[in-house]
């Protein structure tokens, strides 16, 4: 009991410190492909300090209400998700639950930037939103069969499946879902090219146009702990999670570094090319896969 | 139970009369007779009374009886039916025909009520027509063009009837008996052809009813066409008539085991029903999307959500039947919840345009937040009703081994989202338009129908085990599998659902985030054209994004969503009219032309006569 009221404090300080590293590393990283120096690592630490610090401006309380309620969205799926062994809610509702308060985090912001009534911010809600349906068709047939193939909702079952055996990217019917996960993943993370949401050039960030202060620290951690979801979700459904901390750590490192080197050297897309993208290859893969998978089973 | 029918009827007749004395008369004896069946109908829980109605009626008797399924449906319909009632207070005040009105809406509970009380075709037969009649009515109450949508939908229900009684009288040939308990298993026992033809006209009425695609054209128009109270009747409860009908029929006359059974008749027909529910699911959603009517958006998210009811009934697992049955009751709440919430913006605003309205948070808090608890219903937000229903579709879909039906499912809750999302942002947020500066929050009466649904929809999602309790009960009394039910949701080796867990870590982090924007530096209120126009003098003018607002979706999908099911059918009503004008031709409405028509047809018969001498 007192182990996993600890791991429930413990887990979201820890996702939102991870975020935090990789959103400097991110940063970094770009800025070093585009022969900058960039900033130091812990600039967003940094960044939303000094953002904490500084009031703000409200536009009332759905404003306020919107952004809390996408934080706290995003803070509860960790406890669903496993890092490394730790994993306490997994008797809860499995990979739906995930899958549902996944909603939150974009929904809430829809909320908060909807009532700011700023056109740019509209606009990159309608985007985020179509967007989210472009890369949730392959996503959801991914999910679906590894969920069919391990014949559980539970990913701690899936995690436990794949330990036992092979990871799942390299088994042969769940190869096809995982090849085309990684080429999700950068949509699902919203970095290059699919950062249409929040394009500074165009619309001004997006849904961020409306937050200073305090509120844009929010949002920075919003972000952050949506990198890290993001990657824990394909580590553990497909490179077999993590037996400890280091290791499981080791692995999203890993995957966000290929993730964004990979693709930091495509140029952004338009909203309408990032949705036909992904509804080609990707869900021709992926449904595949969910084809192979229930044929197999 | 002849109390409840009584009640029913004669409190509707009674009300027209008091309406004739005085209209607060009326409301008065309205509210008292929707609020007497709601205790009625309580009282009678876990309680199975029969009775004959009348001894012999065209030669058969007329039977009621209740059981737990007709209980769960009664009850759903009493509550809807006493709110639409109260809702209609000040919706309806000052309108013309009004007493006609509270007739209607009444009689049409009360013919809902008989529905599922009855113990036998015939009954069901003539309440089914009680019920089916009212609506017309009362959709083509406004005029103008609902008279066109109520014209549609009375079309296509009298198709639907008269399929279903050839169903009733072919059945009532072969067994001679109208009986339900008679009448199960025996449909099954028949040879495959016949029992599949007797379901196959029964469902195809109940498709009729619940609006299951191709039969779905009539009830985009005729939702957004009626009052917006009985809106909320038409989609919460109504429509699910047919839905209690196909229980029926699967479940009661063929039987579960069969139906589910790998014959290959039965698993031809549960086929072809799946597909059906699949497509019923993901059209209708996405066509929502592109609607600019914010009762247009409701009537196809109807639709849609009917669909999942479908798909878990005629799944046929334990979880499927309790997803179809809880998502049934979850739909009759939300749904009720949303109409009445746009109602209650129409009734302020007098429009439902969804790209001129906007900003109404600030003028109409209230239906603001019934608004949001009835959409995150509908997408199934956890703690919410609607995600513990999805949540056993999903789960007995994937473990059941189609994960096809449940990607269409999942597809079809991302077409939710966006027209959910759609509904609040166009009419609560973004700018206030200059013309709705002075618009008042609902009326009272409005207000307490709002929290009253909004409530239900977060208390039977976080304690989903009170509905799954009585699903489980009559699922077992079906000679299903019974579930482990606690009251947070579902324990099971295959996964398990609390929702107390999800409860508790979504309010502790949402208090810790909260304690920390307020204990953060104080942040200042400002209006919207303070940051947008960064202080500068600007036009009134809008400055908001409402029109076209997923264009790119839309110019990538538009084109694969025609409903072509309504082009063919107007098609064929085309010809269907050509043709009877052709007719028509033959009427002049000239006297001495009519007697020449008897004159060449006695002739014709003379000529007849002499060459072949038929006599």
């Amino acid at each position: 009991m007192v182990a996993t009221v600890a791991q429930c404090v413990l887990l979201p300080v820890l996702g939102i410190v991870i975020g935090l590293f990789f959103l400097g590393l991110y940063r970094k990283i770009m800025a070093r492909l585009h022969w900058r120096y960039g900033p130091p690592l812990i600039q967003p630490v940094i960044d939303i300090l000094r953002l904490f610090f500084q009031g703000g401006m409200s536009h009332g309380a759905v404003f306020d209400f919107g952004l809390v309620l996408s934080l706290a969205g995003a803070m509860a799926i960790i406890l669903f998700i496993p890092f490394a062994q730790w994993c306490p809610l997994q008797g809860s509702g499995g990979m739906l639950v995930i899958l549902y308060l996944m909603l939150l985090m974009p929904l809430g912001t829809a909320l908060s930037g909807g009532e700011a009534a700023n056109p740019n911010a509209s606009i990159g809600i309608s985007r985020k939103l179509i967007l989210a349906l472009g890369y949730e068709v392959p996503l959801l047939l991914i999910l679906l069969s590894v969920m069919s193939y391990y014949s559980t909702i539970s990913i701690v079952d899936i995690v436990r499946g794949q330990q036992a055996s092979v990871w799942a990217l390299f088994s042969w019917p769940l190869a096809l879902p995982g090849i085309a996960y990684i080429l999700i993943l950068p949509a699902v993370l919203g970095v290059r090219p699919f950062d249409t949401t929040t394009a500074p050039q165009e619309i001004s960030s997006g849904p961020l146009v409306e937050y200073g202060g305090k509120y844009l620290a929010f949002e920075h951690i919003i972000h952050a702990l949506s990198l890290f979801l993001g990657i824990s979700l394909f580590v553990n459904l497909f490179l077999g999670g993590a037996a400890n901390p280091i290791v499981f750590f080791v692995k999203i490192l890993v995957v966000f570094v290929a993730c964004v080197c990979i693709n930091a050297v495509f140029p952004r897309l338009r909203i309408e090319q990032a949705v036909s993208y992904l509804w080609k290859w990707p869900t021709a893969i992926a449904f595949l896969g969910l084809v192979v998978v229930s044929l197999v089973k | 139970m002849q109390i409840i029918l009584l009640t029913s009827f004669g409190g509707a007749f009674a009300t027209y009369l008091l309406a004739k004395i005085s209209s607060r008369l009326r409301d008065v004896c309205a509210v008292i007779v929707s609020g007497l069946l709601v205790v009625f109908v309580a009282l009678l829980y876990n309680k199975t009374p029969a009775a004959t109605l009348i001894p012999s009626f065209v030669g058969a008797p007329l039977t009621v009886r209740l059981n737990m399924l007709s209980w769960f449906f009664a009850i759903a319909i009493v509550v809807v039916g006493f709110l639409s009632i109260v809702f209609s207070f000040s919706y309806i005040k000052g309108k013309e025909r009004a007493d006609f009105y509270y007739l209607m809406m009444l009689l049409v509970n009360a013919g809902m009520i008989g529905i599922v009380l009855s113990a036998d075709l015939l009954t069901f037969y003539i309440f089914w027509e009680i019920m089916s009649w009212g609506a017309f009515l009362l959709i083509s109450y406004n005029r103008g063009p609902a008279l066109r949508a109520g014209m549609k939908y009375i079309v296509m229900s009298v198709i639907g009837s008269v399929v279903m009684l050839a169903g009733i009288l072919s059945l009532y040939a072969v067994y001679e008996t109208f009986v339900f308990s008679e009448l199960a298993g025996r449909i099954a026992s028949a040879s495959p052809a016949y029992s599949l033809a007797c379901a196959s006209m029964l469902c195809i009425a109940f498709a009729i009813k619940n609006a299951v695609v191709p039969l779905h054209t009539w009830l985009p128009d005729a939702h957004s066409e009626a009052p917006a109270p009985f809106s909320a009747v038409l989609s919460g409860i109504l429509i699910k008539m047919g839905t209690y009908g196909l229980i029926l029929v699967l479940y009661l006359f063929v039987g579960v085991k069969l139906f589910i059974s790998p014959t290959y008749v039965w698993r031809g027909f549960r086929f072809v029903l799946l597909v059906l529910a699949s497509i019923t699911i993901l059209v209708p959603s996405f066509i929502a999307v592109m609607q600019n009517d914010a009762k247009k958006v409701l009537a196809w998210s109807s639709i849609a959500q009917a669909g999942y009811i479908i798909l878990g009934i005629t799944f046929g697992t334990t979880l499927g039947f309790a997803a179809g049955m809880f998502h049934f009751l979850n739909h009759a709440t939300f749904k009720a919840l949303l109409f009445f919430g746009i109602g209650a913006v129409e009734y302020r605003t007098k429009t439902r345009d969804l790209n001129s309205l906007g900003g109404l948070l600030k003028r109409m808090p209230i239906t603001f937040i019934a608004v949001l608890v009835g959409t995150c219903g509908l997408i199934g937000i956890p703690l919410t009703n609607g995600f513990v229903s999805k949540w056993l579709l999903y789960k007995t879909l994937i473990l059941e081994g189609s994960p096809f039906l449940a990607f269409i499912a999942l597809i079809g809750t991302w077409g939710t989202i966006l027209y959910g999302y759609k509904l609040l942002h166009h009419v609560f947020l973004g700018q206030l338009p200059e013309k709705y500066k002075n618009v008042r929050k609902a009326p009272a009466s409005m207000q307490f129908v709002l929290i009253i649904l909004s409530l239900a929809v977060v208390v039977l999602g976080i304690l989903p085990g009170i509905p799954l309790k009585l699903i489980n009960t009559i699922a077992v009394s079906m000679g299903m599998d019974s579930m482990n039910i606690n009251i947070f949701g579902i324990a099971s080796e295959t996964g398990a659902l609390n929702t107390v867990n999800i409860l508790s870590v979504l309010a502790a982090a949402g208090i810790v985030v909260w304690i920390i924007l307020k204990a953060s530096k104080k942040s200042t209120r400002i209006s919207q054209e303070d940051n947008y126009a960064a202080g500068a003098a600007i036009p009134a003018e809008r400055y908001s994004y409402t029109v076209d607002f997923y264009n790119p979706l839309y110019r990538m999908i538009r084109r694969y969503l025609r409903d072509i099911f309504d082009e063919f059918y107007y098609w064929i009503a085309g010809r269907v009219q050509a043709f009877s004008d052709m007719v028509r031709r033959l009427y002049v409405g000239d006297v001495g032309c009519y007697a020449m028509y008897i004159l060449l047809f006695l002739s014709a018969l003379i000529l007849s006569q002499v060459w072949w001498r038929v006599w």
